[in-house]
């Protein structure tokens, strides 16, 4: 079966070019045609006013350059920086013109931190920036850094970036970042003495971070606006930019064999290993949420048939809360407001969350279990002398775990593909590592369908190991 | 060996209301003695005996077993309750074990015995309650009756002093209540202490070294059956023991539902344990409304059971006469042929044909 539907995503995934020839000049001609863009940028805002353009916002810059190539838009646009001459070339398409409007870009930092602004501008005015893009952006020569190396044993410069495209900042060989805002922010920390932390995330979350001190500084590519300078601070601009507009260019795609594109998405700049780190990353945060969620979730049950009213109200509230709110959404709370000054890590907010949620869950499976037990059986187990507990271990909870047990399993499933939402928390787990490589290789399919076949199995897996552990007839 | 002094129980219902379901109950129980505790429903039979192993804590009042106060805090009711058996209206078998493994279960893990010896013993117990042959069967494939017996042999696995049975027949099927009795019977003979809550009069007349009727939540006469069955010293004991159960249908013209007469007959047959004699009682009834007296109208037609001394009879009821509706008082061959009994008499109402089976 399994065979059969990756069949059928690789034959779709071949056909269906549909790109009409266009002849583009102006932002004017675009009237009638699907422009394709990231979500939540300044094109997606600035061209939603305008009645005549349907705009497709795309989850991320890859997958908006994408929708071209399948035909789901006619025109891309994006900053000029992000879509290089050899990405158009790679994925056959053609700059159509370059936008009027003109912008700066710059770093944030958090609000009033003007010695870190500061330091950067100083930073800033001693390199050689020019030299730096056009590496990036030309294949430029590569600009040494003379205080690389230097990294002394203090606290780490926390940066976040918000975008995931060459050459702005991109997943290179082994995992580490790469890219024009990557490179600056490598080079500021070496010019601090600080080793660096760099994390992905959306520009919402980012922002966010920065403001509450979970990061120290956001980049990638973010525009300086008059809005945006009321809740952050920016650093001297190191670039203007323009937008630029992007179609398909006719006659000038290559075709890749399946096999080709195995390769290029699992063994080039040993991509797999973005897949296993990924790996772990899922495994750790779901094993240890349903480890400590279920111990919470016997407090839980005991709390739901506490002999307290109150106590037994409390934990009705509590699960209501819990199972009422999306498991995004207490995430995000979780992360940019309760934890937010607290210094642990995104992994263990994310831990801590799904064990909460889980813990609700589990624990009205464990008391329905347990009220399914009839409490004549529980009255026979003392009749015969055996102490309260023992009644509970040895006679009820069996018969309670024939009961519960399918419902339990399910939601471990439950809870392992809820973890793939921990990409907005900047965590790289699974999920977010057939993002990164999408981003990479502009190919959806390969990267999807491999996690999707590991999620599978996983979801198997703890399904077995549960009835291997807890039935032993 | 128990002794209870002063024993209430009161509980509180979730709408506010309270009942006072035990108010003062004392009694003292000797070894070997079997005690039926009978009386009408709600008078706190059931939870008097759940009182004593403390499933049911009481309010106040104490209950000493071999000298000690087993309501006192502290006190080790695990222990308690090894040497006090149960047996439950609803069986109350681990379902998720096996007929055996029921049997097993608590002597290896509270008496220390091994697995062997346990499972031999278990053998003996299940062939002395006729279930030797579903030892290794689980309960969901058991009739009542079979696992009521399995229950009573997993209490005596344990070796108690003392078993007690709350209403262990009340959940059966009448065809099964013979053979959990008879189990019931052959441990009286042999000596074990045991009270027994049941609804079965005859069981109790001929079981029990004494009886207690319990009325308005307490114990309202004690006594030796013969006391208690035949002499009743209170009048509300009286009342009790000898009640008839009762069946009416009252004749007025001949579109009576009989259908619904011959359905009712049958379900009352069952319910009191005669259904053997309710083809008899439906023919009878049938021969006379539509035959012999088919010209007497209004006619009340009522069938009565006596629990104590089970018997049954048919009354036929013709209200402002004062003599037999027979000539001469002969009645008819065919019905005369049936019955143990014919009685006709005038009553304060009207005149009485009562025919007993």
């Amino acid at each position: 079966m399994i065979a059969g539907i990756i069949l059928l995503a690789i034959s779709c995934s071949c056909s269906g070019n549909k790109q009409k020839s266009i002849e583009l000049n102006s932002e004017a001609d675009l009237s009638g045609l699907t422009l394709s863009t990231a979500v939540g940028n300044y094109y997606e805002h600035k061209f939603s006013k305008r009645s005549d353009v349907k705009v497709f916002a795309a989850a991320t810059q890859a997958d908006a350059l994408q929708a071209i190539r399948q035909g789901l838009a006619d025109v891309f646009v994006a900053d000029d920086i992000e879509v290089p001459e050899r990405t158009l070339k790679d994925l056959g398409l053609k700059v159509a013109f370059y936008g009027e409007d003109l912008f700066e870009v710059a770093y944030c930092v958090k609000k009033g931190n003007t010695e870190l602004a500061g330091q950067f501008n100083t930073f800033l005015a001693s390199i050689p920036v020019q030299d730096i893009i056009e590496h990036w952006t030309k294949d430029g020569p590569q600009v040494p850094d003379p205080n690389a190396g230097q990294i002394k044993n203090t606290q780490p410069l926390r940066c976040a970036v918000c975008a995931n495209l060459d050459p702005v900042c991109y997943v290179g060989e082994g995992g580490e970042w790469m890219g024009l805002t990557p490179d600056l922010l490598t080079r500021f920390a070496n010019y601090l003495g600080r080793p660096i932390e760099i994390m992905l995330q959306d520009l919402g979350g980012a922002l966010t971070a920065v403001q509450t001190g979970q990061v120290d500084m956001v980049g990638g590519n973010i525009f300086i606006t008059e809005e945006r300078k009321t809740f952050v601070d920016f650093t001297d601009s190191y670039y203007l930019c323009h937008p630029v507009f992007v179609v398909a260019d006719h006659g000038k795609r290559a075709h890749i064999g399946i096999g080709e594109r195995f390769r290029m998405n699992l063994i080039k700049e040993n991509r797999w290993k973005l897949i296993t780190d990924g790996f772990v990353e899922t495994i750790k945060i779901t094993v240890l949420a349903i480890l400590i969620g279920t111990i919470l979730g016997m407090g839980v049950c005991a709390a739901l048939r506490s002999r307290r009213r109150w106590v037994r109200s409390a934990a009705g509230l509590y699960g209501s809360f819990i199972q009422g709110t999306p498991t995004l959404v207490l995430l995000l709370i979780m992360f940019y407001v309760v934890f937010a000054s607290s210094g642990l890590s995104a992994s263990s907010v994310a831990i801590i969350t799904f064990a909460f949620s889980f813990a609700s869950s589990a624990g009205n499976i464990f008391n329905s279990s347990i009220s399914t037990v009839p409490v004549g059986q529980t009255e026979a187990g003392l009749s015969l002398g055996f102490t309260p507990f023992k009644t509970f271990t040895g006679i009820v909870l069996p018969q309670a775990l024939r009961h519960g047990l399918p419902l339990y399993a399910g939601d471990c499933v439950k809870l392992l593909q809820s973890t793939s939402i921990v990409g907005y928390i900047a965590i790289q787990d699974l999920t977010r590592a057939s993002d990164l490589i999408r981003s990479r290789t502009f190919d959806a399919l390969i990267p999807l369908l491999i996690i999707t076949i590991i999620y599978f199995v996983l979801a198997w897996l703890i399904r077995k190991l549960l009835n291997l552990l807890l039935i032993r007839k | 060996m128990i002794s209870i002094r002063h024993l209430s129980k009161t509980f509180h219902n979730p709408d506010g209301s309270v009942v006072n379901v035990l108010k003062d109950v004392n009694c003292d129980i000797d070894k070997g003695e079997v005690i039926s505790i009978i009386g009408p429903s709600g008078t706190g039979k059931s939870t008097l005996l759940r009182a004593l192993n403390m499933l049911e804590p009481p309010t106040s009042g104490q209950i000493l077993f071999d000298g000690q106060d087993i309501t006192a805090k502290g006190y080790r009711l695990d222990a308690l309750r090894r040497r006090m058996g149960m047996v439950f209206q609803s069986f109350n078998l681990f379902d998720h074990m096996t007929v055996i493994e029921n049997i097993i279960y608590a002597p290896i893990r509270l008496l220390g015995i091994s697995d062997a010896d346990a499972r031999a013993e278990a053998m003996t117990l299940l062939k002395k309650v006729g279930m030797s042959q579903k030892a290794d069967v689980y309960p969901s494939s058991l009739s009542g009756g079979q696992k009521q017996r399995v229950a009573i042999a997993r209490s005596l696995a344990m070796h108690p002093d003392v078993i007690l049975f709350d209403e262990p027949t009340s959940a059966l099927d009448p065809t099964m209540v013979g053979e959990v009795l008879s189990v019931i019977r052959q441990l009286a003979s042999e000596g074990m202490t045991m009270l027994i809550v049941t609804h079965e009069m005859r069981f109790a007349r001929d079981v029990s070294t004494r009886i207690f009727f319990m009325n308005e939540g307490i114990i309202y006469e004690d006594g030796s059956a013969e006391q208690i069955f035949e002499h009743p010293v209170r009048s509300a004991t009286k009342a009790f023991v000898n009640r008839i159960q009762k069946l009416v249908y009252e004749i007025g013209s001949d579109e009576f539902d009989q259908l619904d007469m011959h359905s009712g007959i049958n379900a009352f047959c069952i319910k009191y344990n005669i259904a053997d004699k309710a083809a008899q009682a439906i023919s009878i009834a049938d021969d006379m409304i539509q035959n012999h007296m088919a010209s007497v109208r209004p006619l009340t037609f009522r069938l009565t059971y006596t629990e104590l001394t089970s018997e049954t009879a048919l009354d036929f009821m013709v209200e402002g006469m004062t003599e037999s509706p027979f000539a001469a008082g002969k009645f008819p061959d065919a019905i005369r042929a049936q019955a143990k009994d014919i009685i006709q008499e005038p009553t304060t109402r009207g005149f009485r044909i009562k025919i007993l089976i």
